[in-house]
C-alpha cells in the first residue's frame, strides 16, 4: 500500500519514470485504493500549491481569458475564396528551407550617418530597457518609477523614427529596406506605449506589450543588422524551433498602435505548433505580422481587427491572416498601396514601404527569384469579401 | 476563495461563460500566484494561467469529475504546466542551476508590491502550516513542487539518500494534510 501511495504522489509530481506512469495509468482503471491514492496524492499537492505568496492577477487578463468564450469569427469565406483555391493548387514549398538573416546588411552599409547613428542608438536604449520592463522586473510587480525614471530620461522613440522618414528612403537597396524595417515595422508601436508609460497613468498591461515589443524590435534589429549585436546574433541562429504560441501570446486580446492609429486585435484560429527554425527567421516572421497591423491598425471601421495564423488551410504552408472591416475610401487606399505602383508620395508612402517588406520577405522566406509569380500564385496579397478586407502571406511549414 | 463545485464544471463543460467567468475570478488567482512562485516570472505566469483558462474552454472533459476535485486537478495542472516553462527555460538559458535552485521562495516574492490585502484563512493557515515544518521537510518539498526536480536531483543537491528525500517529502505533505484536517473540524 505504501508503494502505492508512493507512486500515486510521484505520478502527480511527474518524477514517476515513463514506464511506471504507463503501469500505474492502467492499474487506476481498475484499482480503487489507486484511485484513492491519487485522489489523496492530487489533494495533498493542492495543499502544497495554497502555500505560494498571494498575488493578484491585473484585469486585463481576465479580459483575455473571456475573449475565448466568444463565438469566432467565421472564416471559411475567406478560405473558400478564388485567392485560397489558387494558393492552394498552386503551393510547393521549396526543397532548402529558408533559414532567416538573408535581409542582414552591415551597419556601414548605411549611407547617412544620422541614421546609422540613430538604429546604434535606439539600440542600446532598447537593450537597457528590456530588463526594466521583463516579468521579473519591478515594474512587472506594479513599481514604476524606475521604468519611468529611464524612459523619461532619454528622447521619445518617435523623435527618432522622424528623423529616419525625413530623409528619403525610397531606394530600394537592401541597407535602406533593414533601416525601413527597423523603424517602421515594430517601433511605431513600441514608440506608442513607452511615450504613454512616460506619462503618470503607468499600469501593467502597458508595461507587458512594451515588453514584447522591446524583445521583437531586439531580434528584428539584430536580424537586419549582422554587425549590431554579433554575439547575441550567434544565439539567434540557433536551430530552435518557435511556436505560434508566442505569437498568440502577444497578440491575443491587445492593443496595438500605429503611430495615432489604435486598434484592438482578436484571435480565436491559431494553431498550435512551430512556425520557423530559428530566432532570425521568426524575426522576420514577427516583422511581417507587425506589418500587417500597422496596414490594418488605420483602416479598421470598428476599431478592431482580427491576426490569424492556420495551418491546415493550405497543404504546406502555414497561414499569416490579418482582417478587419473596411469602409470603401479605405479599402481603395489599401488596394493603391498593395498594389504596383512607382510612384507614391505623402502619407501613402509609409503604408506603401510596410508592404513593400513583405514583399521582400516573400521572395526570401520562398526562395523565389520571381516576385511576379508569387503574386500571382496568391502567396500574398489582399482581397474584400464584403465590408470584410484580409491580407495573408503564406510561409512554408515546417513537416 | 470560494469552494468551486464540480457544478461549475458541468457548466462550462455546457459551455456556460458566465461559469467560466465565475471560475476565473474564484480561482485564477490562487492559480497565477502558485505559477508566479515557481515561474518568478509575471508574463510568463499569466501565459500559463491564460494557456490553462484556454485549454479547459477547448477541452472541459480533460477534467473527469469522478477522479478527485476540480480546484485539486486545476492546480496540479497549473503547477505541472508551469513547472515545464521553469525546466524549458533553465535549459534554454544555459544558467548555472544551483544557485537558482536553492534560492528561497520568499526572495522571488520579495519584490512584489501587488500582494493579495485578503487571502482566505484557509490559504493563512496553510502558509503558516508551511513555514513551522521543519526546514529539511520545507526544503525537500520547494525543491520537489515549487522546482520540480525529481529525487535523484534533490538526493544530489542536498547531498541525501534516496529514501530520505522520499520520506522527508511524505512527512511534509501529511503535516500539511493534518493540520487542514485539524481546522476543517
Amino acid at each position: 500500500m505504501e508503494s502505492l501511495k508512493q507512486q500515486a504522489l510521484d505520478y502527480t509530481l511527474g518524477v514517476l519514470p515513463k514506464e511506471e506512469s504507463l503501469l500505474f495509468e492502467a492499474q487506476l482503471e481498475k484499482d480503487d485504493d489507486a484511485q484513492m491514492y491519487l485522489v489523496e496524492a492530487q489533494e495533498d499537492c493542492a495543499n502544497l500549491s495554497l502555500t505560494a505568496n498571494p498575488v493578484t492577477l491585473g484585469n486585463e487578463v481576465r479580459t483575455r481569458v473571456m475573449e475565448y468564450c466568444e463565438p469566432h469569427m467565421d472564416f471559411e469565406p475567406f478560405l473558400n475564396c478564388m485567392e485560397m483555391e489558387r494558393l492552394r493548387s498552386s503551393f510547393s514549398p521549396s526543397e532548402n528551407r529558408y533559414q532567416g538573416g538573408g535581409l542582414s546588411v552591415d551597419l556601414s552599409d548605411i549611407q547617412v550617418g544620422a541614421i546609422k547613428d540613430n538604429v546604434r542608438t535606439n539600440y542600446d536604449n532598447l537593450l537597457q530597457l528590456l530588463p526594466l520592463l521583463s516579468g521579473k522586473s519591478k515594474a512587472a510587480a506594479g513599481e514604476f518609477s524606475e521604468l519611468q525614471k529611464t524612459l523619461r530620461s532619454t528622447p521619445s522613440f518617435n523623435s527618432g523614427i522622424e528623423r529616419v522618414l525625413d530623409h528619403d528612403l525610397s531606394s530600394e537597396d537592401p541597407a535602406t529596406r533593414s533601416v525601413l524595417r527597423t523603424t517602421l515595422a515594430t517601433l511605431p508601436s513600441l514608440s506608442f506605449f513607452s511615450d504613454r508609460l512616460r506619462e503618470d497613468q503607468a499600469n501593467l498591461a502597458d508595461t507587458r506589450r512594451l515588453f514584447y515589443l522591446c524583445r521583437d524590435q531586439l531580434k528584428i534589429m539584430r536580424a537586419s543588422f549582422k554587425d549590431l549585436d554579433p554575439d547575441r546574433l550567434v544565439d539567434d541562429e540557433k536551430l530552435r524551433l518557435h511556436g505560434a504560441g508566442l505569437l498568440q501570446t502577444k497578440w491575443w486580446g491587445a492593443e496595438h498602435a500605429y503611430f495615432s492609429s489604435k486598434g484592438q486585435v482578436k484571435c480565436g484560429h491559431f494553431f498550435d505548433g512551430p512556425v520557423t527554425e530559428r530566432c532570425v527567421e521568426f524575426a522576420e516572421y514577427d516583422a511581417n505580422m507587425y506589418c500587417l497591423a500597422n496596414l490594418l491598425a488605420p483602416r479598421s471601421s470598428t476599431g478592431d481587427f482580427h491576426m490569424e495564423l492556420m495551418k491546415d488551410a493550405i497543404p504546406g504552408a502555414t497561414l499569416a491572416v490579418a482582417t478587419a472591416k473596411m469602409s470603401e475610401s479605405s479599402f481603395q487606399s489599401m488596394k493603391f498601396i498593395t498594389g504596383n505602383i512607382s510612384d507614391v508620395s505623402g502619407s501613402f508612402k509609409q503604408d506603401h514601404f510596410l508592404w513593400k517588406l513583405i514583399e521582400d520577405s516573400m521572395v526570401r522566406g520562398h526562395q523565389s527569384d520571381h516576385l511576379g509569380e508569387l503574386m500571382e500564385k496568391k502567396v500574398f496579397g489582399a482581397n474584400r469579401l464584403g465590408d470584410q478586407v484580409y491580407l495573408w502571406f503564406a510561409w512554408p511549414a515546417i513537416t | 476563495m470560494p469552494t468551486i463545485e464540480k457544478d461549475l464544471w458541468y457548466k462550462i463543460r455546457d459551455g456556460d461563460s458566465s461559469a467560466f467567468g465565475e471560475l476565473y475570478d474564484g480561482f485564477a488567482g490562487a492559480m497565477f500566484s502558485l505559477s508566479l512562485e515557481i515561474l518568478g516570472d509575471r508574463w510568463e505566469a499569466e501565459e500559463v494561467i491564460q494557456d490553462i483558462f484556454a485549454f479547459l474552454w477547448r477541452k472541459p472533459e480533460s477534467y473527469a469529475p469522478d477522479k478527485g476535485k476540480f480546484t485539486s486537478w486545476l492546480l496540479v495542472l497549473t503547477r505541472n504546466r508551469s513547472i515545464d516553462r521553469f525546466r524549458s527555460r533553465k535549459r534554454r538559458l544555459d544558467r548555472g542551476e544551483s544557485d537558482e535552485i536553492l534560492s528561497g521562495r520568499e526572495d522571488q516574492n520579495a519584490a512584489d508590491g501587488a500582494v493579495e490585502a485578503t487571502a482566505s484563512d484557509e490559504r493563512n493557515y496553510l502558509r503558516q502550516a508551511f513555514a513551522k515544518l521543519p526546514p529539511e521537510q520545507s526544503k525537500v518539498l520547494q525543491l520537489s513542487y515549487f522546482r520540480g526536480l525529481n529525487h535523484e536531483e534533490i538526493s544530489k543537491v542536498l547531498e541525501l539518500s534516496l529514501g530520505t528525500v522520499k520520506s522527508r517529502i511524505r512527512l511534509g505533505i501529511e503535516k500539511l494534510r493534518h493540520t487542514l484536517s485539524t481546522l476543517r473540524t
